[in-house]
């Protein structure tokens, strides 16, 4: 009989990791780049009754069955940066970091003192062959849409915009990077390069909300459930355990 | 709760959103500024199931894992180095470089700071020297009594001299770029310094491949668009707002727990 109010507990356990995952969605609402998630809320397997219990029916916890990432483009807008790029498809740039191949789809890249192609946070945008070098003096750098980096007529370069065959082998690590820690290995990708765009963050603030009311009103109501049982409980041993006084 | 931790990331970003933008606005006629923009970068993630482990000993996978986010940080708040419109002012010595290029401009400590701001004025010796009376490098001095004071495209600084048919040049101004000018670091009064994010200075007349063109008579407005900042103020405020109601939520759902056992 205490198990409604066990199940309830592991709904309402799960009712807090969907809200530390909607307040994640809203805090990186102008977060470039960025893919909002889901928990996905499933039934754990049932638990046959005990033997010699009261209930009859097999008991069916609330388990979660991972999060989903929804990997919808976000919208593209003009920064007029000629280095900020966006990509139009599915697909990552490819950065190298200190801890191995990283993925992203934050385009906001710029020059390090020599001259190489780095991210927002220093670390080296890949390119077909490696690291990509410009020198500001050869004139105005124009990307074209499938990644050719060109200066001055001449190609100085190619972005590397790849994919997987499944995205839910990327794992993320924090500053708008994926990590692969899956042994797929990465595709080139057609998707369009855009010059000048940055794609924004694809969580729908109103969608996020109404989630912030259905998290919070389903808590409510397994909370009174819980209530429910306990005066339940409360009222069998009030009854039952009751002296005859006739 | 991790929700009210994250929401308080979320309000203190769109904070700095505000401070940014608040900045912008108030430097919209300041000669030579540019914009400024903060970028944010998701924040680190707790994995509570690895995507990809397996979940049975025949090999099945789990296909997404459980991971939850922190919230979101300032990645960094970087200068749109784009340009700004050339205003004329019909000033002989207000400068403005149409192209990539910063003025070289000497600090009274002897360092060596840079500027796109080139309301330019002589001092009591006649050199060239910006608002503040800070010489503009190469220090260039225009001789007393001269006239039709000239400086060409390219840099060329030519005078009259009192009762001459012919001008004459009397030096040779130079601008600097940088690999990365969204690197220099900001001094305020329209200076920036090179940093190590910047990259060395690389000084050269006018007019050479990768360098802009000065324009005598013209100063370089600020490139702030009002229209988009307050565009940008509005979304910033409604940002701050969501999460804040994150928060409340939490805030009930805390109160609920408490209240659940009557």
């Amino acid at each position: 009989m205490d198990n409604a109010i066990y199940v309830g507990l592991s709904r309402q356990v799960l009712l807090q990791q969907e809200l530390d995952i909607a307040a994640n969605n809203l805090a990186n609402a102008d977060t470039t780049g960025f893919k909002f998630e889901e928990m996905l809320a499933g039934a754990d397997k049932a638990t046959p009754p005990a033997a010699g219990g009261i209930a009859s029916t097999p008991v069916t916890f609330v388990t979660s069955n991972g999060v989903a990432r929804d990997y919808s483009q976000g919208p593209l807008t003009q920064t007029g940066s000629p280095l900020d790029v966006a990509i139009d498809g599915k697909g990552f740039f490819q950065i190298s970091t200190a801890s191995g191949p990283r993925y992203t789809r934050d385009g906001r890249f710029s020059l390090d003192p020599t001259g190489k192609l780095v991210t927002m946070d220093g670390d080296a945008v890949q390119g077909n062959g490696g690291d990509i070098t410009l020198d500001p003096k050869k004139g105005p750098v124009a990307i074209s849409e499938t990644g050719v980096i060109s200066q001055g007529g001449q190609q100085v370069g190619q972005l590397s915009v790849v994919t997987f065959d499944s995205l839910a082998a990327l794992s993320k690590d924090g500053g708008n990077l994926y990590r692969n820690d899956s042994n797929l290995t990465p595709t080139p990708s057609t998707a369009q390069v855009k010059q000048g765009m940055l794609e924004g963050s694809n969580v729908q603030p109103v969608v996020q909300i109404t989630r912030l009311i259905e998290i919070s009103r389903a808590y409510d109501a397994i909370s009174s459930m819980m209530s429910d049982t306990a005066n339940l409980s409360n009222t069998a041993v009030q009854k039952l355990g009751a002296v005859n006084a006739s | 709760m991790q929700a009210l931790r994250t929401a308080a990331t979320g309000m203190a970003a769109q904070d700095l959103n505000v401070q940014v933008i608040s900045n912008n606005i108030a430097n919209m006629n300041t000669v030579g500024f540019k914009r400024q923009s903060a970028v944010f970068e998701d924040l680190l993630y707790q994995t509570q199931e690895q995507p990809g482990v397996q979940s049975s000993d025949q090999g099945t996978v789990v296909p997404t894992g459980v991971q939850i986010g922190a919230g979101v940080k300032a990645g960094s708040v970087y200068r749109i180095t784009g340009q700004g419109t050339l205003t004329n002012t019909g000033n002989a010595l207000d400068l403005a470089i149409n192209g990539p290029g910063y003025f070289q401009v000497q600090l009274p400590d002897g360092t060596d700071a840079y500027t796109r701001a080139g309301n330019f004025s002589l001092n009591a010796q006649g050199q060239i020297v910006t608002a503040d009376g800070y010489l503009v490098q190469p220090t260039i001095t225009i001789p007393q009594n001269s006239t039709n004071l000239t400086i060409s495209q390219t840099g060329q600084v030519q005078v009259m001299a009192p009762g001459a048919a012919t001008p004459t040049v009397v030096g040779q101004l130079q601008i600097s770029t940088f690999l990365n000018d969204a690197g220099l670091d900001a001094q305020g009064n329209n200076l920036v310094v090179e940093s190590a994010a910047s990259g060395p200075a690389t000084p050269a007349n006018p007019g050479q491949p990768g360098y802009g063109v000065v324009m005598q008579g013209y100063t370089e407005a600020s490139n702030v668009d009002p229209v988009s900042e307050i565009t940008n103020l509005i979304i910033a405020q409604r940002a701050y707002e969501m999460n804040s109601k994150v928060v409340t939520t939490a805030d009930q759902m805390l109160q609920t727990a408490n209240n659940t056992k009557s």
